[in-house]
């Protein structure tokens, strides 16, 4: 019996403008994802074209739902930003059910979930939800893996046991007595996972767990939890734009779009029907993309894949793309094709089955001249007696280009960010900028026309009530900008959601017309069309002669807008070149697609690129 | 077992006596042993470093100062300042106070030290899990709030918002940044209680988990103190240390001897159970 069954669900939203205290909770969350649903809905989506299903001010988040998860599944669930994912998770955890309405059934092994007592829900299902900070509630480690079971009212030595098990199993037993403040980012989403794991739960619900981590730490985490799920049997349900290390590991991939369920499958066959669906190739790992453009280009049959349950899947689903192109004779062709690669190794065996085309080479870029910021032997510590976080740091970022600082979380990025935005003062070493000192601009003028910098936390740049407020005075920025944001003028910043407010922050740094912009990890928490349309504004400030400094952990993101990158190790930079040449050059730190092609051919270190390089004429099948 | 390693309520015992009697009682003899040992204390313990026994010196000069200064009382004046008499009464009386404060100081810094955040939630446990619980979370907040303050202060600078070029201004740009903390910390308040419900907070009966055990050694430690305060106290009874109108003293009765004989042991009782734990471990060290 599977452990939870969905049968026609639907869940629908109190109108989200009268804020009459009906507002759900979720609505308000720092989540850029089901959380924002209705309040990105109804302010008329700025991203996607698209209007949500509504009728008389109410938002239907989800409709017509049918899911079922077998014990012991790991389930990775995808859709864009309010796609409804978060709202369904939500659902298998009624004390955390907003005040919608639902129709249909959820049962949790057997019976109605809704007849579960709210111990028992605490004891047999686990969430972690995105923000690794805000779920901490005490502070201690070892008092926060405590917490659920002291809730539970275990006793004493259980819990004494517990701890230490969980501590060991986590290898977080030598942190155990820090305080939680101190933590990363990622030993706390951790120490988030390991305080829910105490209880010994049946099912993980994990809500987007890895959007605000680097990428090692997320790896981390996602290998912690696929090894939880290998090993305990816990059934996962987690939802994520991260697609790269998940489609290898999950035994099924759920699509929602528009609150509707549109693909459910094995990751293969996934992989393999939404290559054609440009909705969701976003979501797909870099080595089926590359297959999809590289088998599309060559015109072959095998380029219109079918499951063959398809129509029973698709039902429903309003997806006239994926139905258009069925083949008119409903041949099961993908038997033919070569496998969908999903892991960076399966794209190296199928790349290595490819011809390699001669193009030819890229036409050099421009010389870089003009200095527009130039740090010199900066040293900098936070503390009298701490250790340098900047150590000797030489860095000089020319003239409009755009800039990437890439690195782990910890190595001093944000540190460096803030010496060369004149937050910090190094103890030794000069900071130029557009060749005068970073002291010679008295009385502010560094931040009126020169310098501006888009912090890391959005929430940390709003004080007034309304959106429309906050963006007095940013007009003429505005109307330059590939966006409007003028649907969320009455709107409280709190409640549009993560990616808007993102926008409106930086709306709100371009204000005083900087010639020099420094982003402070502006990728993160985005998903694939949020990611989309911050390239876009990045290219077009390039275009306006803006210089850009992008301080970043995401190299996907940087290898798609940065002319040079930079990686930033042990207080200092540590490589430093043409993004292109940064990317080839690099073995790990780099991008998938540049660790699947780079022993075949230099310099395809994007989907795009890569795809030109290669042809299945004559090689594969 | 080191001091430190004893259980918080035996620590909390300790510190309550020691400065139950520094408080209490403004005798000569005991406040002068309660400097001396204190100090020696913070020296061995390395509780204090070098910035801080300057501080602790100038409190004492000043707390000394201060009493002759302002107090004439006394039958014995020593010399006429301003027309005012000093009196060796109102000096020796601030003489203990000054005494009285700086062990006070030196003896909170170590309890400080000894009482880390969790195990003052311990001892607050004991009584209710929903206290404990408070603390514990306050605890945090404290740290979230500074962090967040630092943040949200660089961000404003950035935009050009924060300014404390003239006194208006950084009053200005800090109650900028104490509203955008505050909305901050309430919107994103909603996540933790989120996550204090999906973990079954307020299902029940909640127990508090600690690290903490009661061993007999802890009880043996209780019992020591108790009766050495005891002694103290009596010792305190059958002696007189009276300032004004002038010095009576009458200290080295012999009860008064016993009592501060008892204290010295109270006050180096920490640096007694850690030698005896050295010695024990030099010994074991040498057999092996």
């Amino acid at each position: 019996m599977a452990l939870v069954t969905v049968k026609n669900l639907s869940y629908t939203y109190p109108d989200p403008n009268g804020r009459g205290g009906v507002l759900p909770v979720g609505e308000t969350s720092r989540s850029d994802s089901g959380g924002g649903v209705s309040a990105e809905e109804c302010s008329s989506r700025i991203v996607s074209d698209k209007d949500g299903v509504r009728s008389d001010n109410r938002h239907r988040a989800l409709s017509d739902i049918d899911l079922s998860i077998e014990r012991g599944e790991f389930i990775t669930l995808m859709g864009a930003t309010g796609s409804g994912k978060s709202t369904l998770l939500r659902l298998f955890k009624p004390e955390l059910r907003q005040n919608g309405e639902l129709q249909g059934t959820i049962e949790y092994n057997g019976t109605d979930i809704d007849a579960m007592a709210p111990r028992e829900s605490a004891r047999m299902v686990g969430y972690v939800a995105q923000d690794p900070e805000e779920q901490i509630v005490t502070d201690k480690v070892w008092h926060e893996l405590a917490f659920t079971l002291e809730n539970l009212g275990t006793r004493q030595q259980d819990i004494a046991r517990r701890v230490a098990e969980i501590a060991s199993y986590f290898g977080i037993d030598r942190w155990m007595e820090r305080d939680t403040a101190t933590l990363s980012g990622g030993e706390k989403q951790l120490l988030n996972l390991a305080a829910v794991m105490i209880a010994d739960p049946e099912l993980l619900l994990l809500d987007e767990p890895t959007a605000q981590l680097d990428p090692i730490a997320a790896a981390r985490f996602i290998e912690t939890v696929y090894r939880l799920n290998r090993e305990t049997g816990v059934t996962v349900l987690l939802c994520e734009h991260r697609c790269e290390e998940l489609f290898p590991i999950s035994d099924r991939i759920v699509i929602l779009d528009g609150g509707r369920l549109v693909y459910d499958d094995t990751p293969r066959d996934v992989a393999r029907m939404i290559g054609n669906d440009s909705r969701f190739t976003a979501f797909l790992p870099t080595a089926a993309r590359l297959f999809h453009l590289v088998t599309r280009s060559a015109q072959t049959n095998y380029a219109i894949p079918q499951s063959p349950f398809g129509d029973s899947l698709l039902a429903g689903s309003g997806s006239p793309s994926v139905a258009a192109r069925r083949l008119p004779n409903g041949e099961h062709l993908y038997q033919r094709e070569p496998e969908m690669p999903l892991s960076v190794r399966e794209g190296q065996r199928f790349v290595g089955s490819l011809r390699i085309k001669e193009v030819p080479s890229e036409h050099a870029d421009a010389p870089l001249t003009e200095e527009a910021l130039t740090l010199k032997n900066i040293r900098f510590r936070y503390e009298r007696r701490g250790a340098d976080i900047l150590r000797d740091l030489d860095l000089t970022v020319y003239r409009g280009e755009v800039f990437a600082l890439l690195g782990a979380n910890g190595a001093g990025k944000s540190t460096a960010a803030a010496v060369a935005a004149g937050l910090r003062k190094p103890y030794s070493g000069t900071v130029k900028l557009f060749g005068r000192p970073l002291k010679d601009y008295q009385n502010g003028s560094l931040y009126k026309g020169n310098l501006s910098l888009l912090p890391q936390d959005a929430e940390s740049v709003f004080l007034c009530e309304t959106v429309g407020k906050e963006l007095k005075g940013c007009d003429a920025v505005m109307q330059q900008l590939p966006f409007d944001l003028s649907p969320l003028y009455v709107r409280h910043p709190y409640d549009i959601s993560g990616g808007e407010r993102q926008l409106v922050a930086l709306c709100k740094s371009l204000a005083a017309k900087p010639r020099f912009l420094i982003m402070d990890e502006p990728s993160k928490g985005l998903d694939a069309n949020r990611k989309a349309l911050l390239l876009k504004v990045i290219r077009q400030l390039k275009q306006d002669g803006v210089t850009v400094l992008l301080i970043t952990h995401d190299v996907e993101f940087a290898a798609l807008c940065a002319d040079r990158c930079a990686l930033f190790a042990q207080g200092r930079i540590a490589a430093i070149d043409r993004t292109n040449r940064f990317m080839t050059d690099n073995r790990f730190y780099t991008t998938a697609a540049s660790r699947v092609t780079r022993r075949f051919c230099d310099g395809a270190y994007t989907v795009a690129l890569a795809a030109k390089r290669f042809s299945s004429d004559g090689g594969a099948v | 077992m080191r001091f430190e390693q004893l259980n918080p309520f035996t620590v909390a015992v300790y510190y309550l006596c020691v400065l139950g009697i520094i408080m209490f009682s403004m005798n000569p003899l005991l406040l002068c042993i309660a400097l001396l040992t204190s100090i020696l204390s913070a020296v061995i313990g390395g509780t204090a470093d070098k910035r801080a026994h300057i501080f602790s010196l100038a409190v004492f000069l000043i707390a000394a100062l201060l009493n002759p200064i302002f107090v004439h009382k006394g039958a014995t004046p020593l010399f006429f300042l301003n027309d005012n008499p000093i009196t060796l009464e109102a000096t020796a009386y601030g003489l203990c106070a000054a005494s009285m404060l700086t062990t006070a100081l030196y003896r909170l810094r170590d309890l400080s030290k000894v009482m880390t955040s969790d195990r003052v939630l311990y001892l607050f446990g004991r009584f209710s899990p929903q206290i404990a619980l408070l603390l514990s979370m306050a605890i945090r907040y404290t740290a979230l709030l500074r962090v967040r303050w630092r943040k949200i202060r660089d961000s404003q600078r950035a935009l050009g918002l924060f300014d404390d070029g003239n006194l208006i201004d950084a009053v200005r740009g800090r109650a900028r940044v104490l509203s955008i903390l505050i909305t901050w910390t309430l919107e994103n308040g909603i996540v933790t209680a989120e996550s204090m419900e999906s973990r079954g907070y307020g299902t029940g009966r909640r127990t508090s988990f600690a690290v903490y055990r009661v061993h007999k050694y802890d009880v043996l430690v209780i019992l020591i103190c108790v009766l050495l305060t005891a002694l103290t106290a009596v010792g305190i009874y059958h002696s007189r240390a009276a300032f004004y109108p002038a010095l009576s003293m009458n200290l080295l009765t012999p009860w008064g001897i016993t009592g501060a004989a008892a204290f010295t042991v109270l006050s180096v009782l920490p640096l007694i159970i850690n030698g005896r734990e050295a010695i024990r471990w030099r010994l074991l060290l040498s057999k092996t």
